[in-house]
């Protein structure tokens, strides 16, 4: 009956119901627009910032810094960032291992401790940090003291993922290739990681995010040899003023993020990351 | 080209006995199915012989060598799963070539016998795609290429057919089948399609509650169930509960026949060889056993019974009855031309011919 009555004759109202429509879809696409400007105004200022002279003219020589003195901070970052996933990954796969597959006691309080950190207030843990680091550990300053802040901080991201991927995986696969003569390792090696690739991968992902970009915590914790690029972006508006060249270098740290986090979408899909810190 | 022996396995999980001290032999190249209800222990039976599951006690021989302790890896035995279990992230010849990579085949041997076994499920045309680019069928049979690429010493299915439609799975159990006798390799078959479990068995061992009723031939199983659990769980059957009456000698050369009293009615079957004069007893015969005689048939022999007709179905081939036999519900399948003049006379009193009744122990230890 609706499809008949759409169909029908009726030239004027018919117009009138096409009009109402597009008005409507033109609003929605509009609201969704005009809040993604909002969200997307700070970044395109700082970039508009970091390609001006004072003069007012358009320059990209500001950018010479990011591959000049700034190298040596990037270049720490993406450091940190890649050991952190390292140990993340060396820490997290086992244990979401012992989780899902094998009956644990107090599995849930396990669970709950191994999160704390994602509770806990980043000058909490800058302050915990210091005191330890100074008087029990004795690494204040050092890079070995940022990365163990950055697993500590981050582990949970990296487990939660892979714990839903394994919990996703049947185990028919694993009793498959044991059964066709694949030992424990060959198992892991060529069914499980690949299967749980997603997983892993989005724990990467998030590990990569919060690291590369991390601030608060490093503030506390960081010395003058271990300046990480977010750390250098605040240091120098601190004591410099706003300049060009760190817009420029804030512009780089968040062109990265972008790129990284686009890819993983394009690649992976956003299933993963459901129910973490990004969505 | 192996001899798989059970003797004794059980399986306890906590409180719970899956697996009873199953015993069976299992000879070489034979194919024997475990043919059970959910939950009564067959797939856990055969997880055992796989190597996934650790027999609580009890010991599971291949050739006389006790396996207990080999992990499965090296067991060498091929099994398919309800699922195909397919590894979603290989191509068809990769998850066929998954079992000889893994055990180090040469590069070329494994692409020569990846091209054989793909041939041998007509599927070589396929090698490159992903599973879940494949039917149902098409998965299934993949799963069997891969699993017989090792050349496993047993082959082991647990359920294989039970989530494809029903056309695919009459073609597939003979698929199997034909794989099984040209390997000529032992095979242990789980199922609770007894159809499927009949179709393609040498032997059928029934399970039930953790335990064997029985095991035998297809006929040993549907014509002399030995338990009242087989005689329900295999086939339809008709179950009259009585007591026994006295012993007959049999023709010569065959067992001595029982009869059974139940409250009118007498009935003459097969001794079950356990059973006293006074014992209950119960005698099964099933619908397609029950024979419809002409309208005013004289004599009261044994096996004779006089009912009214209560209900009558008709399902093209055969046709369905259910008959008062004296306050005992009958079911009677009729074939052939009976069937048509059933349906035409308004025909209520009916004398039924019972024959191959099986007598059991009514063991009051075994629920119905």
């Amino acid at each position: 009956m609706a499809s008949v009555a759409a169909s029908a004759p009726m030239p004027a109202a018919g117009r009138r119901g096409f009009r109402l429509r597009w008005l409507g879809e033109a609003l929605a696409h509009g609201y969704v627009w005009a809040w993604l400007a909002v969200f997307a105004l700070p970044f395109v200022a700082t970039l508009a910032y970091s390609l001006r002279t004072p003069d007012g003219e358009w320059t990209i020589s500001a950018y010479q810094y990011v591959f000049g003195s700034f190298t040596g901070n990037l270049l720490l970052s993406v450091q940190t960032t890649v050991i952190t996933i390292v140990l993340n990954l060396v820490i997290a796969v086992p244990a979401a291992y012992a989780i899902v597959r094998y009956p644990i006691p107090g599995k849930s309080f396990v669970l709950s401790t191994l999160n704390l950190s994602l509770y806990t207030p980043a000058a909490v843990m800058g302050v915990s940090l210091v005191i330890a680091y100074a008087f029990l550990f004795r690494i204040p300053q050092t890079m070995t003291g940022l990365i163990a802040a950055y697993v500590v901080g981050t582990f949970p991201l990296m487990l939660v993922p892979i714990i839903v991927a394994l919990r996703d995986l049947p185990t028919v696969f694993e009793e498959a290739a044991r059964t066709l003569g694949a030992t424990r390792m060959q198992t892991f090696w060529r069914v499980e990681v690949p299967l749980l690739g997603p997983g892993i991968s989005a724990g990467i992902l998030l590990t990569f995010v919060i690291i590369f970009n991390e601030f608060l915590v490093t503030l506390f914790i960081a010395g003058p040899s271990t300046t990480t690029a977010a750390l250098r972006v605040y240091n120098l508006t601190r004591t410099a003023g706003f300049q060009p060249s760190t817009a420029a270098l804030a512009t780089t740290m968040q062109l990265v993020s972008f790129v990284v986090v686009l890819l993983f979408f394009r690649f992976f899909g956003s299933r993963y990351l459901k129910g973490t810190y990004l969505i | 080209m192996t001899r798989v022996q059970l003797d004794l396995v059980t399986k306890r999980f906590g409180a719970t006995i899956a697996v009873d001290a199953v015993s069976a032999d299992i000879q070489d190249g034979e194919f024997v199915t475990l043919l059970g209800p959910s939950g009564c222990g067959k797939t856990t039976t055969l997880r055992m012989v796989a190597g996934l599951v650790d027999p609580t006690a009890g010991q599971i021989r291949f050739d006389g060598q006790v396996v207990n302790a080999v992990p499965s890896h090296r067991r060498n035995i091929g099994l398919a799963f309800q699922s195909h279990a397919l590894f979603p992230h290989l191509t068809v010849a990769r998850n066929v070539a998954f079992g000889l990579e893994v055990k180090g085949t040469p590069k070329a041997e494994t692409k020569a016998r990846v091209a054989d076994m793909l041939d041998m499920v007509e599927l070589a045309a396929y090698a490159d795609r992903m599973p879940a680019q494949l039917s149902g069928g098409q998965q299934q049979r993949v799963a069997l290429a891969r699993m017989l690429a090792t050349d496993p010493r047993v082959l082991l299915f647990d359920e294989p057919l039970s989530a494809l439609d029903r056309n695919l799975r009459d073609t597939l159990k003979y698929s199997i089948l034909d794989l099984q006798r040209r390997t000529r390799k032992t095979a242990i078959y789980v199922t609770h399609d007894q159809s499927e479990a009949f179709a393609i068995s040498d032997r059928i061992f029934v399970m039930n509650e953790g335990r064997i009723e029985q095991e035998g031939t297809q006929l040993d199983i549907y014509l002399r169930p030995r338990t009242e659990f087989v005689a329900n769980f295999v086939g339809d059957n008709n179950a009259i509960s009585g007591e026994v009456a006295g012993f007959v000698p049999g023709e010569p050369g065959e067992p001595r026949l029982v009869d059974v009293r139940a409250g009118d009615l007498r009935l003459r079957g097969m001794d079950p060889g356990n059973v006293r004069e006074g014992d209950r007893v119960l005698a099964f015969v099933r619908p397609e056993n029950i024979e419809i005689v002409a309208d005013g048939f004289g004599g009261d022999g044994e096996n004779l019974l006089r009912g009214q007709v209560e209900q009558i179905v008709f399902e093209g081939p055969t046709v369905r009855l259910l008959v008062d036999v004296g306050g005992t519900p009958v079911k009677v399948t009729a074939g052939g031309i009976d069937r048509l003049t059933l349906l035409d006379k308004e025909r209520r009193d009916v004398t039924l011919r019972l024959q191959d009744v099986t007598v059991v122990r009514d063991d009051p230890n075994v629920a119905a």
